[in-house]
């Protein structure tokens, strides 16, 4: 180094020379005014010290010392300070406890990038979406103080133990992000949830996204695996979930967990006890207001949601408040949502569908009703008492309702609109479920994890179009059928493979570079693996999945259709048919159905059915299993790669 | 050899000078007393060695309004220290000039030898011995009971000029300000600094016992220059690549570099291409500063309306040809 400076006599000398020098000055009395020429040589040290001064002092040659100094000076220099100077004048005085430097107040840990680095838009695509709109600075809580302001006695939540106005809401929001915050969590962090639909969840939801957390839901039927994989994939650094639910001791299986994962540090049991390791929710609710340092922004990732994992692992999808909240806000006046109304979900909120209808009401400023867990029953009674007016459900909440005489047994006159999802909608349902309550209105929404709401039919269209089809593209959105083989798009009436692109639309998977590789075409087109067909209006019918697709001899057919014929057999419950492997043909159709009595069906039952229905016979299943449970995710979905498996 | 001249008159005579200018105040420190106190090599013998006399001028702050502005809007407004450059600039010439003796204008610059922290001459020195300012709490900038806070600069000359004393008071501390100390244990200036770099003690005279400054943190906020050289080794060291580009391109370092080009002219500032062909900044009448001040306005106009005028004949004959 330069001049025999070493970084020993650096450390050595360093802080020596700092405070010699004239970075630190010190007078004592006015010396120099009363030319007190005595106190001004004994002062000098203490006035500070040229180089020469100080090298000749303690014995450094004062070239030694400038190097010294220079390099004790930017040990000590902080960049930022000047930022300072942006915070005084124009009427504002100095208060040390209003400042906080941004590096430290916005910094996020290198853990928490991880989602934010798997924000990887299409750079044109999302010029597009913020010159058009669809793209805003929107959060979730941004909505929820909008209302608490303006209108805070009306209802935002109703669930079995009352109602909460928007302002109370707010004051809940707010104590428990405190509490979160106190924890040590921040922006991007990851806090996984399992809850059911109970005003915890929300709470919950809305404290984690206030300062800048992402929610990871878990559905409520996993278990030890399915929770571990999330987890470890995640790497959340909290969960929140029951202390138990039924014969599952989740609290226990929960610290289980972050005693084997590194990444999870806190496990969160709703209630004021919690066994221990735990720590109780509401002891976490701390009256006040919580200072948040890095609030949310539209472009941040604010939930994190996973693939039901049909044909693979689960897949994590990251979602940004301008995907997801977005989507909902501009689907307020498609659906005609106001303020005036009650919208009740039958999807679970760990669901991509409960997410997206709550988040339709909230930007509407409408009511929320929440039903812990679905049953016919407490569905029926929950519209009836409350007088819902917009309903989120599954065909097959709305079957097991018909099937179970509720919906002539309660009041649903206050329905104005249902929309239906989650899986396919037999016509013959949906006119049924119609008929039931006069002058409603019914659509029909396709959406997936990765997709939010992609289409979905309007409750001004004509009254055939929810029967066959999940309408038109949501705004901010396009849809489009391609060709399986060369992906040449096809023309309306033509069946293919689905693909969609939006503002709606995921930005890629969480660290699944393989998963990522294939997702996308290279303009920004979502391949869904959907098999769908798009008429001459727009609208959307889905016919199955790609995945599904089994070739036989190299003549491709769908199973869907097979399927829903075989679940017409009287013995049948359910059906699902899946490729097994064939020397000759490549693959061949074997077929998996559970029962609804103790009366076996044969193979050639089934094709004597199918023969009856004039399917050709390249089409027919040429292997029976008959098993005792369908394999399903918690959306009801088969999960075919475990049917595969059994072959 | 330079003529005889009273020297009071020729006080007298600078003092006029610098106030017709705009200086506020006015005063001579004596040589000897600054040679003494200045640390070896920061005197004036050192600097112009025949260093007879050390003139000094203060120069007022920026507007009452600019006071009232935000701290960014006072950085640039508040700053009047170019102004008492110039007086002094032009003081150094006026003795020359008038008086026939060798001035200079003292650079109030820091010592490039010695780096940012010691300057080439202490102008509050001389201002203090001179009598137009006393240390204050504030990190020892100087104060004057009427004129408050000022900039100050310094013309060294070979003539030799009755020289003047401290003042006899220090206006420092306020008694506004003792009364919040006995309170508070702090000053006003204490209580706001955004870097905390003020401390001490007032006595029970009401003086200054002692005055702590710590000029790094001082200047670490208010000078950016001392970033640079941090910023480009924060560059260096960044392993991220967005962390590297915000070390040279986040919004306060790029004022830096803004600074840089400002001070560096034409060699990094804008080619002004854009305004060397545009139409309105080229044939502006008043663009000119000659046209400016010979009354050129008038004619000009005068001239471009019997062009229209004329264009318009033109335009019509042709039409009725």
């Amino acid at each position: 180094m330069a001049y025999g400076v070493t970084q020993q006599m650096i450390d050595t000398y360093g802080e020596t020379v700092f405070k010699l020098s004239l970075n630190k000055q010190t007078r004592r009395g006015d010396a120099v005014r009363l030319l007190d020429f005595e106190a001004i040589e004994a002062a000098r040290a203490e006035t500070g010290l040229t180089d020469e001064e100080i090298a000749e002092r303690i014995g450094l040659l004062p070239e030694q010392v400038s190097v010294v100094r220079v390099f004790t000076e930017r040990k000590h220099h902080k960049i930022d300070q000047h930022r300072r100077i942006f915070h005084l004048g124009g009427g504002k005085r100095w208060k040390k406890e209003e400042y906080s430097n941004p590096v430290e107040r916005l910094h996020i840990r290198k853990e928490a990038m991880m989602i934010r680095e798997a924000l990887n838009f299409n750079p044109e695509l999302a010029q597009r979406y913020i010159e058009k709109g669809y793209w805003i600075n929107e959060t979730l809580n941004g909505y929820l103080l909008e209302h608490a302001i303006n209108t805070p006695d009306a209802t935002a939540i109703i669930h079995p133990g009352g109602e909460l106005t928007y302002k109370e809401f707010k004051t809940q929001v707010d104590q428990l992000t405190i509490g979160l915050m106190e924890l040590g969590l921040g922006k991007s962090d990851i806090v996984a949830v399992q809850l059911p639909n109970i005003l915890d969840f929300i709470v919950s939801y809305f404290a984690i996204t206030a300062f800048g957390g992402v929610m990871q839901t878990i559905h409520m039927p996993y278990r030890d695996a399915d929770i571990e994989f999330l987890l470890g994939h995640s790497k959340a650094r909290a969960v929140i979930c029951l202390p138990a639910f039924k014969e599952f001791p989740t609290a226990d299986v929960m610290l289980g967990m972050k005693e084997k994962l590194g990444s999870l540090e806190h496990v969160i049991t709703i209630g004021n006890n919690a066994s221990e390791g735990a720590v109780a929710l509401e002891s976490l609710k701390i009256e006040g207001e919580p200072n948040i340092g890095n609030p949310p922004v539209g472009s941040d990732p604010f939930l994190l949601l996973y693939t039901s994992g049909t044909t693979s692992n689960p897949k994590g999808v990251p979602l940004t408040y301008q995907n997801m909240i977005g989507n909902a806000r501009l689907s307020v006046p498609e659906f005609h949502m106001t303020a005036s109304d009650r919208n009740i979900s039958a999807a679970p909120f760990s669901h991509l569908y409960g997410l997206y209808n709550f988040h339709v009401a909230l930007c509407a400023g409408a009511t929320n009703i929440l039903l812990p867990a679905f049953s016919p029953p407490d569905l029926a009674r929950t519209i009836e008492e409350t007088k819902a007016t917009t309903v989120f459900l599954g065909p097959p909440h709305a079957a097991s309702m018909i099937n179970a005489g509720l919906m002539e047994a309660h009041d649903f006159s206050s329905v104005r609109f249902s929309m239906f999802s989650g899986s396919a909608c037999p016509p013959q349902l949906l006119e049924t479920y119609r008929s039931n309550i006069p002058g409603t209105k019914i659509g029909q929404l396709w959406g997936m994890t990765e997709t939010a709401g992609a289409t979905y039919c309007r409750d001004d269209g004509a009254e055939d179009i929810p029967l066959r089809s999940a309408g038109p593209a949501a705004p901010g959105n396009e849809v489009r059928i391609v060709s399986g083989e060369d992906g040449a798009p096809l023309p309306a009436g033509t069946e293919g493979d689905l693909q969609v692109r939006g503002s709606s639309v995921f930005p890629g998977y969480l660290d699944n570079p393989e998963a990522n590789a294939d997702a996308f075409t290279e303009d920004g087109w979502f391949k869904s693996g959907d098999l769908a067909i798009i008429d001459d209006d727009g609208n959307l019918t889905l016919t199955g999945r790609t995945k599904d697709v089994i070739s036989r001899g190299g003549v491709k057919f769908n199973p869907a259709d097979i399927e829903d014929l075989i679940i017409q057999h009287p013995k049948v419950e359910q059906a699902a048919m899946v490729p097994m492997p064939d020397p000759v043909l490549g693959e061949k159709a074997c077929c998996f159905v559970t029962l609804l009595g103790e009366e076996k069906v044969t193979l050639d039952e089934l094709c004597s059915l199918l023969d009856d229905k004039k399917i050709p016979k390249n089409k027919w299943p040429e292997r029976l299993e008959i098993i005792d449970e369908m394999p399903l995710t918690p959306t009801r979905k088969v999960i075919k790669r475990r049917l595969i498996e059994k072959l | 050899m330079a003529e005889e001249f009273n020297p009071e008159e020729v006080k007298k005579a600078c003092e006029s000078y610098v106030k017709k200018k705009g200086a506020l105040a006015f005063g001579l420190a004596n040589v000897e007393t600054l040679e003494r106190i200045a640390p070896p090599g920061c005197g004036p013998l050192s600097m112009l060695p025949k260093t007879k006399s050390v003139l000094c001028v203060g120069v007022g702050g920026g507007t009452r309004g600019s006071w009232a502005a935000d701290a960014k809007t006072l950085a640039y407004i508040g700053d009047t220290e170019t102004m008492a450059y110039r007086i002094a600039y032009g003081l150094a010439f006026y003795i020359e000039a008038k008086f026939g003796y060798r001035s200079i204008f003292v650079p109030p610059d820091m010592n490039p030898e010695k780096g940012a922290r010691v300057p080439m001459q202490s102008l509050k020195l001389h201002a203090e011995v001179a009598g137009i300012g006393a240390r204050s709490m504030a990190g020892d900038i100087l104060l004057h009971p009427e004129f408050g806070m000022m900039y100050y600069a310094s013309v060294f000359t070979e003539m030799e000029l009755p020289p003047d004393e401290p003042m006899a008071d220090n206006p420092c501390p306020h008694p506004s300000c003792v009364t919040l100390y006995e309170q508070s244990g702090q000053t006003p200036c204490m209580r706001f600094c955004p870097v905390e770099c003020l401390s001490g003690s007032i006595g029970e005279d009401g003086k200054v016992e002692e005055m702590n400054f710590d000029a790094h943190a001082c200047a670490e906020m208010s000078q950016q220059y001392e970033a640079i050289p941090s910023v480009l080794l924060d560059t260096l060291d960044a392993k991220d690549p967005i962390e590297r580009g915000m070390a040279l391109h986040g919004p306060e370092n790029q004022v830096i570099w803004y600074k840089l080009s400002i001070g560096a002219g034409e060699l990094l500032s804008l080619c002004y291409e854009c305004m060397r062909v545009c139409p309105i900044t080229q044939t502006a009448p008043m663009a000119n500063p000659v046209a400016r001040g010979a009354g050129m306005r008038q004619k000009v106009v005068e001239a471009e309306a019997a062009a229209r005028v004329e264009h318009e004949a033109e335009q019509n004959g042709v039409k009725g040809g």
